[in-house]
């Protein structure tokens, strides 16, 4: 399937994309200097952002590349992920210097941290990358465990009782939700291993090889795995009921940290789920997984608009958004029609470019309140009417108000629940998304229309807007429409996930 | 072949050295003791299957698991500000613990019988002796209140994941098994700094403090 003989460039270019935050993460060490370091890491996101540009076009002409005697491996499913990983990176690397500037003005953290920081975000972008880049299963897993440890550490940045806390819960329950994982990869690949006997070790893991066999699985073994899979990723990617920590965890990292934990990390987790998903699909028919994500998706937008409607705390209620969106996106792609899968992907990018417009702007926000309370904070729109805006625009688009991309994508997720069939699950979805609304959007107007409950000086032009505004600029023109080459690369990848490759 | 019962019976004796002692060393002992006996055993099946890079992976599993994280967690243990070094009350009882723990071997046992997977030699006795470590180990971190023996508890589940990748497939290629290690051990140092701020933060690594992010 994947003879076709890769051009060196493809496959420098691969490579280049996961050293280049290795390099970065070196030359910030070796740097140390504060005004240095950020502009490093802003260089380094943009690198990256153009080199995974040049990727998704070569994907789109290509279709698979498998590069290094296939362990690099990218397809239009990976590229999804690429670009998001990528674009988010780079915007919260610029939102990062300003941010994290205002918090070493503030003596919350000081040069050593903000070495750890940037040494951190360069890691941390790293093992993302390397997540839909790998063919092997195996060391996808090990990218995951890796973006667990690299961001306890970017969390625990502050030391303050709170933080600790919020890193000990994610590093414990993500940690063993995670060896769940691999248990159910181990069963996969004994299955691979079973049904293919002239496999070396290595290539027994890889995910194209493991496609190729998957009519060969043993049907109940790959049920048994297929569990322990959606259980441990779905852990990382705050499924409930295991989303526990996602709460404690996403609210406590510094705010650029906490757009990428919400935007993209959970992302890569649902990627982990998605390749599996393929592979006991071919095995098994769909209909079973499509059930379980069915039913875990929709207890979670259940939980999370429970805590929604009661929360007190601005970013603990972003972090429930992405409980609520985690679960939408899982539901889509239990529907399991290519419109639903399409929007799924659709919505995996959307929401993480929606969610770190939120978080970016309630971290300025809460920077100037001196407080994460929602009762607290009110008048926004007077006291900083530019970041304001911006988290208006977020809160409208992210509670699914036309015409911004995630009505979009819930539209279309939501349509196809209906014509496939699946009348309970969407009815469910739909009481849900309304009591979401109400609540998200009742905090929504308080927060940004309120009356100002303290005198404070009205905001000055930063720097740290242009990222937001780049986010608001996208998410008008992705709720209008999507542009073709983008369009192109998630039909792509929803054929991927319904077939098992795009050449059929 | 007697050896293998043996070293497999030896190694939930181990375990079981975790589940009822109380002491922060006594755990970072038992643990180790498991570990060395863990690379017995992947020598052993590596003689048995004659498979060369199973004992690369053997003195990896030494090297790491038996020598460098114990190193670590003693370290730990010793430069630990507070001054009780013992689990006084679990949220379980150790004599409960030793009770559940034994019914978890069985609950292995069981759930070996009941997968569909070709048995040998090597993985009717491996195979339930490896998914009991993986559930002792869970039952150590929900049941114990001392972020040490959780950490001790996540070691334990994860050499349970290892035997079982081992007798199954007869372990991963070796670079991912060299990543799996590295994970394990960065792990390692990234909760040891984590109960280092917490002894300063709480003064103590008692997990009940951290119970103050909640919706209420």
């Amino acid at each position: 399937m994947l003879t076709e003989t890769v051009s060196p460039a493809i496959s420098i270019l691969m490579m280049s994309l996961l050293l280049t935050p290795i390099i970065s993460t070196i030359i910030v060490t070796l740097l140390k200097i504060k005004r240095i370091i950020g502009v490093v890491t802003i260089i380094s996101s943009l690198i990256i952002l153009i080199q995974s540009l040049l990727l998704i076009f070569f994907i789109l002409d290509k279709k698979t590349i498998s590069v290094l005697d296939g362990v690099l491996y990218v397809d239009s499913l990976s590229g999804v992920m690429i670009i998001t990983i990528s674009t988010v990176g780079f915007l919260s690397s610029l939102y990062s210097v300003n941010y994290m500037g205002k918090q070493y003005d503030k003596l919350l953290v000081d040069e050593k941290k903000l070495v750890r920081y940037y040494q951190g975000f360069n890691m941390f972008l790293f093992t993302m990358l390397l997540v839909p880049l790998s063919n092997n299963l195996g060391i996808m897993w090990i990218a995951i465990e890796a973006t667990t440890l690299v961001s306890v550490l970017l969390i625990m940045l502050y030391v303050k009782q709170s933080s600790i806390e919020a890193s000990w819960k994610y590093l414990m329950i993500a940690t063993v939700g995670l060896s769940l994982a691999l248990f159910g990869t181990i069963f996969f690949y004994y299955a691979n291993s079973v049904s293919d006997r002239s496999l070396d070790s290595i290539k027994g893991m890889d995910w194209t090889n493991m496609v190729e066999n998957a009519h060969n699985f043993d049907p109940s073994l790959v049920k048994f795995a297929f569990i322990f899979i959606l259980v441990g990723f779905g852990t990382k990617a705050g499924i409930a009921p295991m989303h526990t920590w996602l709460p404690d965890a996403h609210s406590e990292a510094p705010s650029p940290i906490s757009a990428l934990l919400s935007g993209v990390l959970l992302n890569c987790a649902i990627y982990g789920i998605l390749r599996f998903h393929i592979i006991s699909s071919q095995s098994i028919g769909s209909e079973f997984s499509n059930t379980l994500l069915i039913i875990l998706g929709v207890f979670s937008i259940g939980i999370s608009a429970a805590s929604i409607y009661f929360q007190k705390d601005v970013k603990r209620m972003l972090a429930f958004s992405s409980v609520e969106h985690m679960g939408i996106i899982s539901v889509a792609i239990g529907f399991g029609s290519i419109i639903a899968i399409y929007g799924a992907l659709l919505h995996i990018i959307n929401h993480a470019f929606v969610k770190s417009l939120l978080f970016f702007s309630s971290g300025s926000i809460s920077q100037k309140y001196q407080t994460k309370s929602i009762s607290d904070i009110s008048g926004i729109i007077r006291i900083m009417p530019i970041t304001g805006f911006m988290f208006l625009i977020g809160g409208l688009a992210i509670i699914g108000l036309p015409p911004f991309n995630i009505f979009m994508s819930e539209f279309l997720i939501l349509s196809s629940g209906f014509s496939s069939g699946n009348f309970l699950a969407s009815t469910f979805v739909i009481f849900f998304l309304i009591i979401i609304f109400a609540g998200f959007g009742k905090h929504l107007v308080k927060m940004v229309f309120g009356n100002p409950k303290l005198e404070m000086i009205k905001e000055n032009w930063d720097i740290s807007v242009i990222p937001m505004i780049i986010l608001v600029f996208v998410i008008f023109v992705m709720g209008i429409y999507v542009p073709d080459p983008l369009q192109l690369l998630i039909e792509d990848a929803s054929r991927i996930v319904l077939v098992g490759e795009v050449n059929h | 072949m007697d050896l293998l019962q043996i070293s497999a019976v030896i190694l939930l004796i181990a375990t079981f050295g975790i589940v009822v002692r109380r002491g922060f060393s006594d755990w970072v002992h038992a643990y180790r003791y498991q570990t060395i006996i863990l690379a017995v055993i992947v020598s052993l099946i590596a003689t048995v299957t004659n498979i060369l890079e199973l004992y690369l992976v053997a003195a990896l599993t030494f090297g790491i698991k038996a020598i460098a994280i114990p190193k670590i967690l003693f370290y730990v243990t010793k430069k630990l500000d507070s001054p009780i070094k013992l689990e006084i009350n679990p949220y379980v009882t150790l004599r409960s613990s030793v009770i559940i723990s034994a019914l978890l071997v069985i609950m292995s046992y069981f759930i070996a019988l009941q997968l569909p997977i070709r048995s040998n030699e090597i993985v009717s006795v491996f195979l339930p002796v490896s998914f009991s470590l993986f559930f002792i180990g869970l039952f150590i971190i929900i049941s114990r209140r001392k972020a040490l023996s959780q950490i001790v508890g996540l070691l334990t589940l994860e050499n349970g994941l290892f035997l079982s990748a081992l007798v199954l497939t007869n372990g991963f290629a070796l670079t991912i098994e060299i990543g799996l290690m590295v994970d394990i051990l960065v792990s390692v140092v990234v909760s040891s700094i984590l109960l280092f701020r917490m002894s300063q933060t709480f003064d103590s690594v008692d997990i009940r403090n951290l119970e103050s992010l909640r919706d209420d």
